[in-house]
């Protein structure tokens, strides 16, 4: 087995009594895109300042191609990084903070204009070398910190939520840079963000981080179709979770009971679990359907109030058992209008893209 | 990482020690003083060959020290009073008006802060002669108050400053008149400023030298001229004892200071 | 803002504010600027109209010396005050609160001293039978006392000590206000902590080592008490020629052009510091 590119060993990180990451290990192959989301202190950044050389872990190791980081100063990792801050070198202009790192590698200063001009273009900034950030939007400058972290062609590139500090349209236009930077450039890239979409959008990858350890990793498809737990099922999209009682598994299919009385077939998990256990099963409020199809299972509910957000209609719903659920029915706005005209109704959801967790 | 205390390694160690040293080499002298003023050496010898309280009786003895503290206490603190009166008038219109000129006014204002004390002190001492005022109580506390001012204006706009004015118009809308509303809303709010503009006045006048040494007669001595004076006679322990005390004096101050920022703040 | 839109405006408030600001113009004007002003023209009046005082001034070696020493001093006391704060706000922008404030309280206490106190401490420490001395040929460094007082070392080392708070406390609000992240991005470009300081934590700082710096040197410019008692008469200041003249010589025309040329000097560097930081920036120091 070769090396992995880069590679977090059992990393641990205490603060006195506080434990910020429990022994995470994680093996990033070249040149992909990995996410580390979470909610705020659940040590996703602490893991990449470890990376970075900024805190030095309790212990565990960072292995880049097999060789350990953590006697590396950080001048010396060879790391490119993007803060949620600018950062930017105020008294240097643009294309100097660019330059920056390459002065100080001693590059050759012909070199040194080549590559500003070269990453100036990268990040479409080719006219604004002589300026200085302060005269720059909050964009611009975050595009020429991006332009400065590349500057040196680094192996990694860091991301500590560069979009945070950005409003949610300049948000959506960098990600697509990000994006086409990455692929044109090829860089391994570790993204720390606590926001799903921006991690959905971008990832090859996502380790999604709660409380200081790993809860899932794996593709954003894996999280959100195959959770492997609830939380990662109410992190990654929206939920609803019905109780439920166990009442008995045949290859892999469970048999539940819900609340109502109704009994539904065919529902997934990968868990064991008892005759008679409670247990919640989630259905995504985008898997109901206002029609019955094929193997779908009814739940009787009262509309109670509903919402247009253009694609979609929101509804909010409440069972026979009185508790309100999300419904985002994927079929068309007529049947949708129709639904709503009687309040009291049956919608339908497939139980194989449903999932049990204990309760 | 140079602004990381954690992730400085050897050179936090080296600006540690450097820091330390140079503490040492601010808290030396009044440390020191202290120290010799109860040593029994008339020749400042250090360590002293024993302890003694005889320079403090020596201090008390001698009425024009005490005196001379007086004095300097009476002026400070009709300086300090003139300077937090003016200066908060002054300030209002500093940092509230609207008219032209307002910022060479502030250089004005602030202006006897920059200019060289010896300066001051010459002129002021040749107009006082010309017009009857030198030697006196009166001149005293006029030059003093001058060198105060930009001492009282500066907390006072900068606590004006942070104060957002729509609460004081909110009083005013509520009924009160502008005054009012000012000496209720207002003045509160920048207690703290008014506060350390007393103190810093106070002090301003207090430690001051030059003007005093140009305007003291045989019957009016401030305390910084009465050192003054002793000092160009000799270093004699005496001084010690007095300035002992001014230290004691002066952490008083700032303990006082710190807890009626803590009890204003609250 | 529910009650009541209505409110008498006071007769006697002018209504551009300035009102407030007559007392301060009253005093500054009555007791500031005449004196200084008619001091100044004592300067091209006595003991005969003209500008032979200041001939007098610019012609003389000795009182080229003076003005040299004066120079001399100030330039030797803001170099080493600014080297020497420089590390100690470093150290206090970043260091723990409650290690810092024990610092801070030295740094206050030294400041808010009696001023002739801590010079006459400097005299005992520096003096040829000083504690200074003493030590040094006690642990046998040295076998001749040091010359260290009333001479250019005893000036520098006694202003440095007063002149270091006045350094230090705006220099520690400058580097705080540095974003340490901007540091850590440095480090990771590549830059060894040694690149860092020289391409960005010092240039980020120069605003507040240049004001810093000017303000020591302009109050070091015209200081008169611990020269006259540290130092020797050999280097006298510009500002104890001008007392000495006054005082001692009663010659007021001469005095008081030299208090000119210091005035000229100082205010000129006034305004240069102005222009470079701003006034609300000078003045947010206290």
């Amino acid at each position: 087995m070769t090396e992995p590119f880069l590679s977090i060993r059992d990393l641990r990180k205490a603060f006195g009594s506080f434990v910020a990451v429990h022994d995470v290990t994680i093996d990033i192959p070249r040149g992909q895109f990995l996410t580390f989301l979470g909610p705020s202190g659940s040590g996703k950044s602490t893991t990449l300042y470890a990376i970075a050389g900024f805190q030095h872990p309790t212990s565990g190791d960072v292995l880049f191609k097999g060789r350990s980081l953590l006697s590396v100063p950080s001048h010396k990792r060879n790391i490119g990084m993007v803060f949620q801050r600018y950062t930017l070198f105020q008294h240097l202009t643009v294309a100097e903070n660019v330059a920056f790192p390459l002065r100080v590698r001693r590059r050759p200063d012909a070199e040194v204009k080549r590559k500003v001009a070269e990453m100036l273009s990268l990040v479409r900034l080719e006219s604004f070398g002589d300026r200085h950030p302060g005269a720059l939007s909050g964009g611009q400058q975050q595009r020429v910190a991006l332009a400065r972290a590349l500057a040196y062609d680094p192996p990694i590139l860091l991301m500590d939520e560069p979009l945070s500090a950005l409003d949610k349209k300049l948000r959506e236009e960098i990600q697509a840079e990000i994006r086409r930077i990455h692929r044109e450039t090829g860089v391994t890239i570790l993204y720390v963000t606590h926001d799903q979409d921006e991690a959905l959008h971008l990832s090859d990858r996502i380790a999604l981080f709660r409380d200081g350890r790993i809860e899932q990793i794996g593709t954003g498809e894996d999280l959100y179709v195959r959770p492997q737990s609830e939380f990662v099922a109410s992190f990654i999209g929206n939920s609803n979770f019905l109780p439920a009682e166990h009442l008995e598994t045949v290859n892999g299919a469970a048999t539940i009971r819900l609340a109502d009385g109704s009994v539904v077939s065919g529902v997934r998990h990968d868990r064991e679990f008892s005759q008679g256990q409670k247990t919640r099963l989630m259905v995504r409020p985008e898997a109901f359907r206002l029609r019955p199809g094929p193997a779908t299972a009814g739940l009787a509910v009262e509309f109670v109030d509903t919402a247009f957000f253009g694609e979609r209609r929101r509804v909010i719903a409440r069972t026979a058992a009185g508790q309100e659920i999300d419904v985002r029915p994927t079929s068309d706005m007529a049947e949708a209008q129709e639904g709503i005209a009687s309040s009291r109704q049956q919608i339908f959801f497939d139980p194989a893209a449903a999932f049990l967790f204990p309760a | 990482m140079l602004l990381d205390y954690d992730r400085l390694g050897w050179l936090r160690a080296a600006l540690l020690g450097f820091t330390g040293l140079v503490a040492a080499f601010l808290l030396l002298p009044v440390v020191l003083i202290v120290l010799l003023s109860f040593g029994s050496s008339r020749w400042l010898a250090f360590p002293p060959p024993s302890w003694t309280l005889k320079w403090y009786g020596e201090l008390f003895a001698d009425p024009a020290w005490l005196e001379a503290a007086l004095t300097s206490a009476r002026i400070a603190a009709m300086a300090a009073l003139l300077a937090v009166v003016i200066g908060l008038l002054a300030s209002f219109a500093l940092v509230r008006g609207q008219f032209r000129g307002r910022n060479v006014l502030r250089g004005l204002l602030l202006t006897p802060m920059v200019l060289p004390v010896v300066v001051f002190a010459i002129a002021i001492y040749a107009f006082f002669l010309r017009i009857g005022l030198g030697g006196t109580t009166a001149g005293f506390v006029i030059a003093h108050t001058v060198l105060a001012l930009p001492f009282a204006i500066i907390p006072i706009t900068a606590a004006l400053e942070g104060f957002d004015k729509s609460i004081e118009d909110a009083a005013i809308v509520c009924g009160a008149s502008p005054f009012e509303a000012k000496l209720r809303v207002t003045l509160p709010a920048i207690k703290i400023g008014i506060f350390s503009a007393a103190i810093f006045a106070f002090l301003a006048s207090w430690d001051e030298v030059v003007v005093a040494i140009f305007m003291a007669s045989p019957n009016l001595q401030t305390l910084p001229v009465k050192i003054w004076g002793s000092l160009r006679q000799d270093l004699s322990p005496v001084i010690a004892a007095a300035s002992s005390l001014l230290v004691f004096l002066t952490l008083s101050l700032m303990i006082v200071t710190a807890l009626i920022r803590r009890k204003l703040s609250k | 803002m529910s009650c009541n839109l209505l409110h008498r405006q006071p007769i006697l408030r002018r209504p551009d504010g300035s009102g407030g600001a007559l007392p301060a113009l009253t005093l500054i004007t009555l007791f500031f600027v005449v004196p200084v002003v008619a001091l100044l023209l004592r300067s091209v009046t006595e003991p005969v109209p003209g500008l032979h005082n200041y001939a007098t001034l610019f012609g003389d070696g000795t009182y080229a010396r003076v003005f040299f020493n004066t120079f001399l001093v100030a330039t030797v006391v803001t170099t080493v005050t600014v080297i020497v704060a420089f590390p100690v706000a470093w150290m206090l922008a970043i260091m723990p609160p409650a290690l810092g404030s024990i610092v801070f309280g030295i740094i206050i206490l030294s400041m808010w001293t009696n001023l002739l106190t801590r010079t006459y401490a400097w005299m005992v420490l520096l003096q040829r039978t000083g504690v200074i001395n003493r030590t040094l040929m006690d642990i046998g460094l040295i076998s001749q006392p040091l010359p260290l007082i009333n001479n250019l070392t005893g000036v520098t080392i006694g202003m440095v000590y007063i002149m270091l708070p006045f350094m230090i406390l705006p220099l520690v609000g400058t580097l705080r206000a540095i974003d340490p992240m901007t540091l850590r991005a440095a480090a990771l470009c590549g830059a060894s902590p040694f690149e860092a300081f020289r391409r960005i934590l010092l240039p980020l700082s120069l605003p507040g080592i240049a004001a810093g710096g000017l303000m020591v040197f302009v109050m070091s410019l015209g200081y008169f008490v611990t020269p006259t008692l540290l130092g020797g008469t050999s280097n006298m200041m510009l500002a104890a020629m001008i007392a000495q003249m006054i005082q001692s010589l009663l010659n007021w025309g001469l005095g008081s052009a030299a208090a000119f040329i210091l005035l000229v000097v100082t205010m000129a560097l006034y305004a240069l510091q102005l222009r470079l930081v701003g006034a609300k920036r000078m003045t947010g120091g206290i």
